[in-house]
C-alpha cells in the first residue's frame, strides 16, 4: 500500500486531470467486462502496462508486483469453476472424472478454458484499476468524487478515514515497538497473541481520543458539519481523449475480428 | 493596555470528574502582548485555553472578550473563532486532510470567503510559515516541524486577532523552535496578541511580556516576568523557585530563594521583546 501511495504521488501523470485518468480506467474496466474474450483482456493489460510504465514512469516491477498480488486472490476463486463435485459421473463424455469415496470429482477442457478466460478478464479489469491507483493519489480521487456529486457526508468520511489510517498506523507502530522493546514478543506464542489484543484495544481507545481532539480542533476553525476545502486545479490533457478513443476502437476491433 | 479576555469567577468541571478543572478563575489577558501561561501538568492550562474559543462553556462565572461576555450561539461563535486562532500540541490531531493545501483552506472557506480569496490566503499563510514547498505533498509524509507549521498556517489563514497555542514547542527541535518563534514574531509585529502555554522557562523569561501562573485550577499570578521573578511568595508557593533558580543568576543557590530583586540588575530582562533562544538551556517545570 505504501508503495502504491508513493508512486501515486511521484509519477509523470500526477498533474493530469484525474477525470481523464479515471475515464481511461473505467473505459478499460467496462470494455473488459463487455467484450469478454481473453485477447481483449490481454490487450487491455498491455495498454495499461504502456500507460503506467512508459507514460507515467512507474517501474515495470511495481506494475507486475501489484498485478501479481491481485492475481493471487483471483486464482483462489478458480477451483470452484474448474472442479465439479457430484454424486455420479458427469454425463459429458469429454470430461475427466475420478471417483473419490461416494462422490465424483470432475473437470473438462471447457471448464479449463472458462477458468482461463475468467482469470484474464479479472486481470484486465484489475490492470485498468491499477492504472488509476498507481497514477492518482487518493486525495485526487476523493476530489474527483466530490466533483462528480458524491454526497458530501461520504466525501468527508473518506477524507478523514484516509488521513486517520496513517495517524493510527503510526500509533500502532509506536505501541508495537514499545511492547517489543519490553520483550513482549520474545516469549510464548500465547503471550504474543495476548499482546496484540492489548495493542488493538489500546488503539481503539487512542482512535476515540484522537477523534475527539480532531473534533475540537476542527470546531476551533469554524467547523459546522461539512469539511469545506479548496478544489485542486489540474492541467487539461487532450492526449488522454485521443488515447481513450484509440483504445476503445482497438479493443472493439479485436473483439470483432478474433 | 486594553483587555482582550477577562475571566470572571470562571469554574469548570469535566463530566464525570469530582475535581474542578478550573476554580474561581479571575484573570485579565491584555491585548498586544506575548502572554505565557505556565503551570504543572494538569494545572488547567488547556482547559483555560478551550474557554477562549468558546469550545468549553464555563460552569459558573463568565468569559469576556474585548469587554463583552461570550455568547454561545452559532453566529457569535463563528465570529469569535475567526478572531481567536488555536493550535494544539499534537499537529496530527488537528490536520484532517491528506492534502496540505486543502487543510489550510478549511478555515478560510468556513468563514465564507470566495475561492479566489481563499487561494490567496492559503498562499500567504504558507509563505508566512515557510511551507510553500510542502503544499503539494501528502500530510503524512511531513516531518513533525512541518506538520506544526502547517497547523499554524491553517489558523493564520483565518487572519485571527489572537493566537492561542497550547504547548506548541513540545515536539520541536531547537532549530525548529527558533523558526517557530520567527513566525510568531511576524504575527506579533502586525499588532496581534499571542497566548502560549509552555513548560519552557526561558520562553517565560525572555520571550513573554506577560505571564499567567496556574496552580491546581487557580490563577495564582498574573503580571510581567519581572514581577514574577521578584514575587517571592508566588515562586515559593508554586515551587517555581525549585526549578527556576538554575536559570536565574540572581538566585541565591544556598537558600534556593530569589534575591531581593534579581531582575533589576539583569540587563537581559530589557530584551524581553527580542527573544534570545535557549541562552540558559531548557529547564522544564
Amino acid at each position: 500500500m505504501q508503495l502504491i501511495e508513493r508512486y501515486a504521488y511521484h509519477n509523470r501523470l500526477r498533474k493530469v486531470q484525474p477525470d481523464h485518468k479515471a475515464a481511461i480506467a473505467l473505459l478499460g474496466l467496462l470494455l473488459c467486462l463487455a467484450l469478454d474474450k481473453p485477447v481483449v483482456s490481454l490487450t487491455c493489460i498491455a495498454w495499461m502496462f504502456v500507460l503506467v510504465v512508459f507514460i507515467a514512469g512507474v517501474p515495470a516491477r511495481t506494475f507486475g508486483h501489484v498485478l501479481l498480488v491481485e492475481g493471487g486472490f483471483i486464482l483462489m476463486t478458480i477451483p470452484g469453476i474448474l472442479i465439479g463435485i457430484g454424486p455420479s459421473a458427469p454425463s459429458d463424455p469429454a470430461a475427466w472424472a475420478w471417483p473419490l469415496g461416494p462422490v465424483w470429482i470432475s473437470t473438462s477442457s471447457a471448464a479449463l478454458w472458462r477458468g482461463v478466460a475468467l482469470v484474464m478478464r479479472a486481470l484486465g479489469c484489475a490492470a485498468a484499476m491499477n492504472f488509476l491507483a498507481l497514477t492518482t493519489p487518493s486525495v485526487d480521487i476523493i476530489e474527483l468524487l466530490r466533483r462528480w456529486r458524491m454526497p458530501p457526508v461520504l466525501i468527508d468520511i473518506m477524507t478523514v478515514t484516509y488521513r486517520s489510517i496513517f495517524v493510527l498506523l503510526e500509533s500502532a507502530n509506536t505501541m508495537y515497538i514499545a511492547q517489543d522493546s519490553r520483550l513482549g514478543y520474545m516469549t510464548s506464542r500465547m503471550r504474543a497473541i495476548h499482546n496484540v489484543a492489548l495493542l488493538a484495544s489500546q488503539l481503539f481507545i487512542e482512535a476515540y481520543r484522537r477523534g475527539k481532539e480532531l473534533q475540537i480542533a476542527l470546531e476551533s476553525r469554524g467547523f459546522t458539519g461539512e469539511l469545506h476545502v479548496l478544489p485542486t486545479s489540474y492541467r487539461f490533457s487532450p492526449l488522454f481523449t485521443v488515447l481513450g478513443v484509440v483504445m476503445t476502437a482497438q479493443l472493439i476491433l479485436l473483439w470483432a475480428m478474433v | 493596555m486594553e483587555d482582550l479576555f477577562e475571566f470572571q469567577n470562571v469554574c469548570y468541571r469535566y463530566p464525570g470528574h469530582k475535581q474542578l478543572a478550573l476554580q474561581d478563575v479571575n484573570v485579565r489577558l491584555p491585548e498586544g502582548e506575548k502572554i505565557a501561561v505556565v503551570g504543572r501538568n494538569g494545572a488547567g492550562k488547556s482547559t483555560l485555553f478551550l474557554h477562549c474559543n468558546g469550545l468549553y462553556r464555563p460552569l459558573c462565572g463568565q468569559v469576556l472578550f474585548r469587554g463583552r461576555p461570550l455568547a454561545y450561539d452559532r453566529a457569535s461563535l463563528k465570529r469569535l473563532r475567526q478572531q481567536v486562532g488555536m493550535i494544539f500540541q499534537n499537529p496530527d490531531n488537528q490536520l484532517f486532510s491528506a492534502s496540505v493545501a486543502q487543510d489550510i483552506s478549511f478555515g478560510p472557506l468556513n468563514l465564507g470567503l470566495s475561492e479566489a480569496e481563499t487561494r490567496r490566503r492559503v498562499l500567504e499563510a504558507a509563505e508566512m510559515c515557510d511551507i510553500i514547498h510542502v503544499l503539494d505533498r501528502p500530510t503524512h509524509s511531513l516531518s513533525g516541524g512541518e506538520k506544526t507549521r502547517v497547523a499554524l498556517a491553517g489558523v493564520l489563514a483565518m487572519q485571527p486577532e489572537v493566537l492561542v497555542a497550547d504547548e506548541p514547542l513540545a515536539s520541536l527541535d531547537p532549530w525548529m523552535r527558533l523558526t517557530f518563534f520567527e513566525i510568531l514574531q511576524r504575527f506579533y509585529d502586525r499588532g496581534k496578541t499571542i497566548i502560549m502555554a509552555t513548560h519552557n522557562l526561558s520562553v517565560v523569561r525572555y520571550w513573554a511580556s506577560y505571564v499567567i501562573v496556574l496552580q491546581a485550577g487557580r490563577v495564582v499570578f498574573s503580571g510581567t516576568p519581572k514581577e514574577l521573578l521578584t514575587n517571592r511568595v508566588v515562586l515559593e508557593q508554586t515551587e517555581l523557585s525549585r526549578v527556576w533558580w538554575k536559570v536565574d543568576p540572581g538566585f541565591d543557590e544556598e537558600t534556593r530563594a530569589p534575591a531581593t530583586s534579581p531582575g533589576a540588575e539583569d540587563g537581559r530582562l530589557k530584551e524581553t521583546r527580542n527573544f534570545h533562544f535557549g541562552e540558559d538551556g531548557d529547564w522544564s517545570i
